[in-house]
C-alpha cells in the first residue's frame, strides 16, 4: 500500500485506519499500530511527525473510551460500607462522566496515613467520594483516599438524607443537627463532581 | 408499495429512481448527534434512515459474562415500529436478532477489543425507516458511531450491497429490487486495510456474476469511504479550529 506524500507534514487530520507511512522510515508512536510494516492511524487524530527523532503518533481529538488506569483519579458513590472495605460506584474518569459505571474498593488500610479501626467512620452509602486508583489485581479497582484532596467531596445524613455541613472536624446535619464522621477531601462541600 | 413491479430498468437502462446500474443512492451522514451516547452516527442512504449510538467500554454485568482478556461487544439492530408500511411490532424478531450478529460480526474485526479487557461496549442501531439495504447501512453507521466514541480502531468499516435485478448487475439495492430482483450481495470493507469483514449471498448468481457484484459493491464501499471520513472531520476537524 502506498502513502500518498501529500499526508507527509504534521497536524493533518487522519481517521482510524489511515496510513502514515512505513516502519522502514519511522518508530510508531501512541495513537498508531502497525499492520504488515505500514503504520496507521488507530483514533480520529492530527498526525504529529517527528522527524528528528523518525517518530510517527497522533494526538487525538476525541476523548472517548476511558476505563480506570493505576493513578487515575476517579468520582463515584460509595454503595456498600463493611467494616474493613467499601464499595464505589465510579461514574466519573478525570474529567470524563461515563455512561456506564466502573466498581472500585476501598480498604480501610487506603483510607488514611494513620490507623483507621472502622470503615464505617470514613464513608457511609449514597456519600459522593474522590479517590485514586492504585491497583487493578484480582479483576477490581483497587482505590485509596490517601491524600487531603481525596476523599468523601457530598456526604448525606444517614438520619434525614440532608447534605451535612462542615462542623470543626466533623460534620453536621443541617436538619436534624446530627453529628458525623467521614474522610472528607479539602473542597468537601464546595467541589464540583 | 405504489410502485408497480412492471419493469424495474427501463429500455435506457436507468433503475426505478434513475439511477444509473452503478450507481449509490445519494447519502447524508451526520457523527455525534446524540449527546447522551458516548458516540453516535445518522445517515440518511435514499430513503433508509439508521440511527446508530456507542455505549461504553463499561463493566459488564453480570459480571460473569465478562472476558478476562478482551472486551464484550454487543450489538442490537431494531427497526422502528414505523419504519416500513406495515407496522412492525417492537419485538425483535428472528431477522432483527439475526442482523445484530451480523452487524457486530462486520464491524468487530475493527476494533481493538483486546485493550479493554472485562468491559463491554453496546452498539444501537435503529431503523427509522427501512427502505432495503438497511443492514450495510446500519455497519456504516455503527462503524462512524464507534470512532466518534473514541474507541481505537484499525479501520472503518463500510458497507455497500450489489445484487442482480433483470439480468443486470446494479449496485445500492432498494426495497423494491431488493425484493424483486434475483440476488444481493452485502459486502462490509475496511477500505485502508482492503479486508472484507461480510460478505453474504442471498439468491442466484453465476461465478462470473457474483466476482462482478462483489467487485462493484467494494467500489460503493470505497464511494461511502469518502463521505464517512468527510462527516468525521466536519465534526473534529472544524469544530476544533473554531475553538482556536
Ligand atoms: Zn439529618
Amino acid at each position: 500500500m502506498s502513502v500518498q506524500s501529500s499526508k507527509r507534514n504534521s497536524g493533518q487530520p487522519v481517521l482510524p485506519g489511515e496510513p502514515l507511512g512505513v516502519i522502514e522510515e519511522f518508530v510508531p508512536d501512541a495513537g498508531t499500530y502497525v499492520k504488515d510494516g505500514v503504520i496507521h492511524s488507530k483514533i480520529v487524530g492530527r498526525s504529529l511527525l517527528d522527524l528528528l527523532n523518525k517518530r510517527v503518533s497522533v494526538f487525538p481529538l476525541v476523548h472517548g473510551a476511558r476505563v480506570p488506569k493505576v493513578g487515575s483519579i476517579v468520582i463515584g458513590q460509595v454503595s456498600n460500607v463493611q467494616t474493613q472495605i467499601a464499595t464505589v460506584r465510579i461514574f466519573k474518569i478525570g474529567k470524563k462522566l461515563l455512561s456506564g459505571f466502573f466498581t472500585g474498593l476501598l480498604h480501610v488500610s487506603d483510607v488514611h496515613l494513620r490507623f483507621v479501626e472502622s470503615m464505617f467512620d470514613i464513608c457511609k452509602p449514597g456519600d459522593i467520594i474522590r479517590a485514586k486508583v492504585i491497583s487493578e489485581k484480582n479483576r477490581a479497582y483497587h482505590l485509596t483516599t490517601k491524600d487531603k484532596s481525596l476523599g468523601v467531596v457530598y456526604a448525606f445524613c444517614s438520619q434525614c438524607g440532608e447534605v451535612l455541613e462542615l462542623k470543626g472536624r466533623g460534620l453536621r446535619c443541617p436538619r436534624c443537627g446530627k453529628i458525623e464522621k467521614r474522610k472528607t477531601a479539602i473542597d468537601y462541600g464546595i467541589g464540583i463532581i | 408499495m405504489s410502485q408497480k413491479t412492471e419493469k424495474l430498468i427501463d429500455k435506457k437502462g436507468l433503475r426505478l429512481d434513475g439511477r444509473k446500474p452503478d450507481e449509490l443512492r445519494p447519502i447524508k451522514i451526520e457523527v455525534g448527534v446524540l449527546s447522551n451516547a458516548d458516540g453516535s452516527a445518522y445517515i440518511e442512504q435514499g430513503k433508509n434512515k439508521i440511527l446508530a449510538a456507542v455505549y461504553g467500554p463499561k463493566e459488564l454485568h453480570p459480571k460473569h459474562m465478562a472476558l478476562p482478556d478482551r472486551m464484550v461487544l454487543r450489538c442490537r439492530y431494531h427497526m422502528a415500529p414505523f419504519s416500513v408500511q406495515e407496522r412492525k411490532s417492537p419485538a425483535p424478531s428472528r431477522r432483527e436478532i439475526e442482523l445484530s450478529k451480523v452487524i457486530r460480526e462486520a464491524i468487530e474485526p475493527a476494533i481493538f477489543v483486546e485493550y479493554y479487557p472485562r468491559t463491554a461496549i453496546d452498539v444501537f442501531v435503529e431503523v427509522l425507516q427501512a427502505d432495503g439495504s438497511t443492514r450495510c447501512t446500519s455497519i456504516t453507521a455503527a462503524s462512524l458511531a464507534l470512532a466518534d466514541a473514541g474507541v481505537p480502531m484499525r479501520d472503518l468499516v463500510v458497507a455497500c450491497s450489489a445484487g442482480k435485478v433483470e439480468d443486470t448487475i446494479v449496485l445500492d439495492l432498494m426495497d423494491a429490487e431488493d425484493k424483486v430482483g434475483s440476488a444481493d450481495v452485502p459486502v462490509a470493507y475496511m477500505p485502508n486495510l482492503g479486508v472484507i469483514t461480510l460478505l453474504q449471498m442471498d439468491g442466484i448468481l453465476t461465478p462470473e456474476e457474483f466476482e462482478k457484484a462483489v467487485n462493484l459493491a467494494i467500489e460503493g464501499c470505497k464511494k461511502i469511504y469518502a463521505l464517512q471520513k468527510e462527516a468525521l472531520k466536519a465534526k473534529y476537524v472544524s469544530v476544533k479550529e473554531v475553538e482556536e
